[in-house]
């Protein structure tokens, strides 16, 4: 893939003047005034037939999956051995769905990196924990609204005493009592927190062993349940857009029925891995949003703003900084290409691949922002030029989803045990 | 009933500053396109007329669009195919080569061959303004017009009340079809169109709707045909000669003034203002 076809185009033309139509209006409420961002991306969730088009979705792989389970009762094979069995053929549907999944992204990223996260987390990371390792019971009880964006919902693994080292130091426990199990411990900097009808909370089982040997297990909440509060969003420095809260666990009591594949036996570390490398993928198609964006108000600016008698676009220290942000552009743009390429040959990116994708394009997103405010000068620092919103957003990219220190030791693990 | 509605792309009015003019010609290179906003309300308003607004997947009635200009302006024909009309057909020309005549007479022809109980257009385009091919259109065809629609009520499809806003009220003809319509912006107020297909309790959401993801990929199967200019018109003589174009001066960097009594002195002096 070489450039937007003309299908990705007219998609990206209807969702931009979306953006300009129904977003741009409401951005001041949902960035300074608190307002959550979930009715706008409602809005467009009912407008392009998304809701439908993951109905649709969700139908095709519930009936796979009870073709697969059949399968492997008959051949008295696990479910999980036919998984790995079956082949991942290529289908340009499947580069479409890609491209159709990125191009909002990239469009909403223009204006408000904080509402693209509320949406990604709630459709993307919550929906595709419960789908990749719940049963049917509870992709039917849960998934499928999140899918659709009904129901909002929050993925919760970092813990106040527990970030980067998100599996050694989590404290968050569940202990076995009688069917269920008794839940506590609490979560921080949670997207969506506050607002979450339906929240993947994942914890250690307790069975008195050493916590470093816990299982690790995740379980589905609803909102409202005894014991469980979700705090109201915290003060931050970006990422307005984007409600951010606490969650506490006071022993909140649960079935079998609210375990993630209602087994202990689930590979959760595993899967809470799959989940960062979707996680991590998604940052690319944001940076691309942001570095579109700047360059495109950097080169207006450019050319109108006028200092020593002259259009500061001829000096060549302000070309400098558009030449970068071009280069910046073509690279991040190449691996957004790359992943939908990717998706149409039925492959997705390894877990070093895509650290390594989201440390470049976290990092050249904040560096085309930084260089667009200092293109504009005091005014790239008003918040009336939108570049001052688009920095402090940006630099979130750099610590969500793993750290940049965390996505360089990754990549540099598998190149010393690969290379 | 079947609507027939010209489409016409025109650079992105936001980009003005963008236009160059060279040797005296418009320069169109690196423009972006986007389709005229009016032309766009003539699509809703027909989109309305031919369909039940509860049920808008189901068509009780036939849109075809209709644009003149190179392969590239299929990508305007295709958004409309999108949002819900029917099938397409590019005339192909270039622009140099049109004036508001010539695409009236080939709309003529045109409209002999498809049999449209409709024409419905944009009251004019934005690049131009002229405000021609309907009205020449309509003398062309004999057929009723109604100009600058703010309001359409459809009567079992046979005829037409069309309302335009004028000083001081509004002013109501009825046409009988077939009949030529030019809208204005106003036509797509969430109840301005009305016909016996949509529940009259039914509200459109203001403006002109978005196609949804899965219709944008399924436009792409939906039928459009390519017209050569000369096969529907024998003189594609134009009426209007473009003799020359030039950018309007650009604006003098304007001047600081320290006090009330400076201004005021220099609004009544050099700009003759006071
Ligand atoms: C806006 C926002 C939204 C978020 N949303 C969610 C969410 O929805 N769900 C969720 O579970 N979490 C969420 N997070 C949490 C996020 O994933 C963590 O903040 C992140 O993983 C870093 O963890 P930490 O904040 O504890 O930093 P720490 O892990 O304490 O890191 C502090 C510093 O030490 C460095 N460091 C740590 N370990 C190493 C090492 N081994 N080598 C070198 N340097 C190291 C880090 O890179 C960092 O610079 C969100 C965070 C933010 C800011």
């Amino acid at each position: 893939m070489i450039e937007w076809s003309e299908t990705h185009a007219s998609i990206r033309d209807s969702i931009r003047k979306f953006c300009e139509t129904e977003v741009k209006p409401k951005i001041h409420a949902i960035e300074h005034e608190g307002v959550p961002p979930y009715e706008v991306l409602r809005k467009l969730i009912a407008t392009f037939g998304i809701a439908d088009m993951a109905r649709m979705r969700f139908a095709g792989q519930i009936e796979k999956e009870k073709a697969r389970l059949a399968r492997a009762a008959a051949e008295g094979s696990t479910p999980d051995a036919e998984r790995e069995r079956a082949p991942r053929k290529p289908s340009p549907e499947a580069g479409m769905e890609m491209a159709m999944r990125m191009i909002p992204v990239i469009e909403l990223s223009r204006y408000s990196p904080g509402i693209v996260t509320a949406l990604g987390v709630s459709m993307g990371l919550t929906a595709n924990a419960i789908m990749a390792r719940g049963t049917i019971a509870q992709k039917e009880r849960w998934a499928l609204s999140l899918m659709t964006l009904e129901t909002i919902g929050a993925w919760a693994i970092t813990e106040p005493g527990s970030g980067s080292d998100a599996f050694g130091a989590m404290k968050s426990v569940a202990k076995r009592d009688g069917d269920g199990y008794v839940l506590s411990g609490s979560k921080t900097f949670i997207t969506n927190g506050p607002y979450a009808d339906t929240i993947v909370f994942i914890c250690k089982l307790d069975e008195g062993n050493e916590p470093k040997l816990r299982k690790v297990l995740s379980f589905v909440l609803d909102k409202g349940m005894p014991g469980l509060t979700q705090s109201k969003p915290l003060q931050k420095l970006g990422l307005h857009g984007s409600p951010t809260g606490e969650l506490f666990l006071d022993d909140v009591r649960v079935g079998k029925d609210r375990l993630l594949g209602e087994t202990e036996e689930q590979p959760a570390r595993a899967a809470t891995k799959e989940t960062f490398t979707a996680e991590r993928t998604a940052v690319a198609a944001m940076a691309l949003g942001l570095v579109e964006e700047c360059q495109r108000l950097s080169i207006d600016y450019a050319k109108t703003r006028e200092q020593f008698g002259k259009k500061i676009g001829e000096f060549q220290l302000i070309q400098l900084k558009l030449a970068k942000m071009e280069v910046a552009r073509m690279n991040i743009q190449n691996l957004v290409f790359r992943q939908i390429e990717m998706a149409g040959e039925g492959r997705s990116m390894s877990l070093a691949e895509a650290s390594a994708c989201k440390l470049y394009c976290a990092q050249a997103a904040m560096e085309v922002c930084n260089e667009t405010v200092q293109l504009f000068g005091g005014n790239g620092y008003m918040a009336e030029y939108r570049v001052e919103q688009l920095f402090r957003d940006a630099r979130v990219l750099q610590i969500y989803g793993g750290t940049d220190e965390i996505q360089i030791s990754q990549i540099a693990r598998s190149l010393l045990e690969t290379g | 009933m079947k609507i027939l509605v010209p489409l016409k792309r025109v650079s992105d009015p936001d980009n003005a500053n963008k236009v160059k003019v060279t040797g005296g010609k418009l320069d169109a290179s690196g423009l972006e396109w986007k389709p005229n906003p009016f032309d766009e309300y003539a699509v809703e308003a027909a989109l309305r007329l031919t369909e039940n607004g509860t049920n808008t997947k189901a068509r009780v009635g036939e849109v075809v669009v209709v644009t003149f200009g190179p392969k590239e302006a299929e990508t305007t024909l295709r958004a409309a195919l999108a949002t819900g009309a029917d099938k397409a057909i590019r005339i192909d020309a270039l622009d140099d080569a049109l004036d508001g005549d010539v695409v009236a007479r080939a709309l003529k022809a045109l409209v002999d061959k498809e049999k449209p109980d409709l024409v419905l257009l944009g009251k004019q385009a934005v690049d131009g303004d002229s405000n021609q091919v309907g009205q020449l259109l309509a003398e062309y065809l004999g057929w009723p017009q109604a100009t600058f629609a703010a309001s359409i009520k459809s009567n079992a499809d046979k005829a037409l009340i069309v309302s335009r806003e004028v000083d001081g009220g509004a002013l109501n003809l009825k046409l009988t079809l077939p009949a030529v319509v030019s809208v204005d912006l106003r036509i797509v107020a969430p109840k301005s169109v009305t016909s016996i297909h949509t529940p009259a309790t039914h509200t459109y959401p203001d403006g002109v709707r978005f196609a949804a993801l899965m219709a944008i990929m399924a436009a792409k199967k939906k039928p459009m045909t390519e017209v050569k200019l000369a096969d529907l018109v024998t003189d594609a003589a134009t009426k209007i000669k473009y003799t020359g174009f030039e950018l309007p001066p650009s604006r003098k960097a304007g001047i600081k003034v320290k006090t009330v009594a400076e201004l005021v002195e220099k609004l009544k002096n050099e700009a003759k203002a006071l």
